[in-house]
């Protein structure tokens, strides 16, 4: 069976010329169905640019990169926007849900530009909602809800379509301790159910909890181990 | 396109979450509309209701005068000229000379200045008036040199204090002789006239009499510098004119020689409508500022809105929107925004033109009807419209276009 993420020699070089940033620098990496990953590293180090290159939110410089046997270093915008519906759920430091409307209605909004109908898209929204604990939470909107729960919205929206790969950068950097808690416990129900999930975090203590690491650095991968 | 109605939901529920920037938005688009379709209504109104009324006032009249020449060789147009006139011509009902004198009177209400119009009882075809009491002097005061008079009852008024004048006498002093004149009849200015003949408090009070009148002030009316015909409505104007000069130069042997020379009303109608032209012109570009001002409203609010949610675009990105779905969705709000705007602003500028066409009517003593295009209504609406759909979308497209990471990064 091949990789669900295959990535070879991938660059992105910002500033071509005299004062050129390697972001990242000729990286490899191989990710298998249902891992549990960190990628982990300092500031600077690399990993958003790597997080962006493989949520499909920016183009490399240089290199290819294989998505569930796609090859998605090659697609125009319109071909992105359709691999990050479907392919991929983002799960985001900041959360990213939209002010105006409910947890549902955030929740819907992939679904809907996958064009699935509304009954539909409202059955998948609610089992999703429910999954992460919101039962009670469907129509408020994200500013009548603590950070915690606006994460979840947020993870219960990345989950709703069942995308093969789960990509959540820093998911708990803008929560307190027990809400960070409730979030790994969710991802970790997430890989028990099977779901690949891809955790960016600086967070050592984060990134134990997962089943293998990837530390980057300087735009190099310098480290890649399995947990035990 | 099966998502154009979840894009028009996801608009109508944008809108109603941003009340305030939604208002202002159609604002923009309110005022603008509403403004030109005043302006315009209001100006064509306000054109159409003098141009009627000059059509009104002097359709079929003729006035030939004496040039410079005729005056030169002392050629001028006689009494019997006149009676010529009447009975040779085919089309004419009537001719009167235009013989005035300005004079004096003191009645119990104070010293008044006069202006005597001499004529004979054709004068009464050109007058915007109605007779209110008594009647028009006749024939036979014409013939019998009698010192009849009518007035207007506002001049009526301001001599005597009433318009209840009929048998009294008014003393004319002309050149230190003085004659009293019998009013006749009082007259009434007619509706929709208050362009033309609007008078006020220093004016000298009118008072029409036969022409033969005058004699009682040591002069013999007969010859005048200018007299005025009367064509009937069936009559073209133009051919009454060339046989008038044909009839007066056969009179007065004088053909070629350009003695008699024509004025006809059609040509003070044509200057009137030019006059008209150019404030319909100052019209048009006031409502063409406004529209202006009106879009660069729309532009600026839409500017604003579609820029302050680059980020909700980023996050729909993300989550696989793609360029032409948010597209849609702005797209479907600017269109709403301004076809709910656009038949607001209709409809305050319908209201807004009838208004002011009541106040206008009230405050002038002369009716004025919008003068509603439907013309002018497209064209604003398309106008305000278009506006605020490029620049709903323009922006739009842009922030769309952006990669997804930077549409987030912004705030």
């Amino acid at each position: 069976m091949e990789n669900l993420i295959k990535v070879q020699d991938l660059c992105k070089i910002y500033n071509p010329g005299e004062n050129e940033v390697r972001a990242l620098d000729k990286v490899n990496l191989e990710i298998n169905r249902g891992e549990f990953i960190a990628i982990i590293g300092h500031s600077g180090s690399g990993k958003s640019t790597l997080m962006n290159m493989l949520g499909c939110l920016d183009i490399p410089t240089s290199g290819s990169y294989y998505l569930n046997g796609k090859d998605v270093s090659a697609m125009n915008d319109n071909q992105l926007s359709e691999i990050r519906n479907e392919e991929i759920g983002f799960i985001f430091q900041g959360f990213n849900l939209i002010a105006n409307l409910n947890a549902i209605e955030n929740v819907e909004l992939p679904l809907i530009y996958r064009g699935i109908g509304r009954s539909e898209r409202n059955r998948l929204a609610r089992e999703a909602l429910i999954k992460v604990g919101l039962e009670k939470r469907m129509h408020h909107r994200p500013s009548e809800m603590s950070g915690g729960q606006q994460q979840r919205v947020a993870i219960a929206r990345a989950i709703a379509a069942e995308p093969p790969v789960i990509l959540a950068d820093e998911p708990t950097g803008n929560l307190d301790s027990s809400s960070t808690q409730e979030i790994m416990d969710i991802l970790k129900e997430l890989h028990n159910a099977g779901r690949s999930v891809i955790l960016i975090t600086h967070d050592d203590d984060i990134a134990e909890q997962t089943k293998r690491v990837i530390r980057i650095l300087d735009g190099k991968i310098v480290e890649d181990y399995y947990n035990n | 396109m099966g998502n154009a109605i979840e894009y028009v939901k996801m608009a109508l529920k944008n809108i109603i979450a941003n009340k305030g920037r939604s208002f202002l938005t159609m604002l923009g688009i309110i005022i603008g509309i509403a403004s030109v379709i005043m302006v315009m209504s209001v100006g064509d109104g306000t054109a159409n209701a003098m141009n009627s009324e000059v059509a009104n006032f002097g359709t079929g009249q003729i006035t030939i005068y004496c040039s410079e020449d005729a005056v030169n060789m002392q050629e001028w147009i006689t009494p019997e000229d006149l009676q010529a006139l009447q009975e040779r011509i085919e089309g004419v009902d009537g001719a009167t000379p235009n013989d005035s004198s300005s004079g004096s009177t003191i009645t119990g209400k104070g010293e008044f200045s006069l202006s005597l119009n001499g004529g004979t009882e054709a004068m009464q075809k050109a007058l915007n008036y109605n007779i209110k009491r008594g009647s028009y002097f006749t024939a036979i005061d014409v013939e019998e040199g009698n010192r009849v008079c009518v007035l207007t009852d506002s001049d009526a008024k301001r001599l005597f204090g009433s318009d209840d004048v009929i048998g009294m006498d008014i003393e004319v002093t002309i050149n230190n002789i003085s004659n009293n004149y019998r009013i006749v009849g009082v007259t009434q200015q007619k509706e929709n006239s208050g362009f033309v003949s609007y008078t006020y408090e220093g004016m000298p009070v009118t008072l029409e009499v036969p022409y033969t009148s005058f004699l009682s002030f040591g002069w013999e009316s007969d010859s005048f510098y200018s007299v005025t015909v009367f064509a009937n409505d069936k009559a073209s104007g133009e051919e009454v004119a060339r046989d008038i000069v044909h009839l007066m130069e056969s009179r007065h042997q004088c053909a070629g020689e350009n003695y008699y020379q024509i004025q006809s009303f059609q040509d003070i109608v044509s200057e009137l409508n030019g006059m008209l032209a150019i404030v319909t012109t100052f019209i048009s570009c006031v409502a063409a500022i406004s529209l202006i001002v009106g879009g660069i409203g729309v532009m600026n609010i839409m500017l604003v809105s579609v820029t302050e949610r680059t980020r909700e675009i980023g996050i729909r990105k993300s989550l696989g929107a793609k360029t032409s779905s948010i597209l849609m969705q702005f797209l479907a709000e600017a269109a709403i925004l301004t076809i709910v705007g656009g038949i607001i602003g209709i409809l305050f500028g319908l209201l807004g033109a009838v208004g002011a066409c009541k106040l206008m009517t009230i405050s002038m003593g002369s009716v004025i009807h919008p003068g509603i295009q439907v013309s002018t209504i497209l064209g604003a609406t398309f106008f305000s419209c278009g506006i605020g759909v490029f620049f709903g979308i323009y922006p739009a497209r842009k922030a769309a276009k952006l990669s997804p990471i930077e549409a987030l990064r912004r705030n």
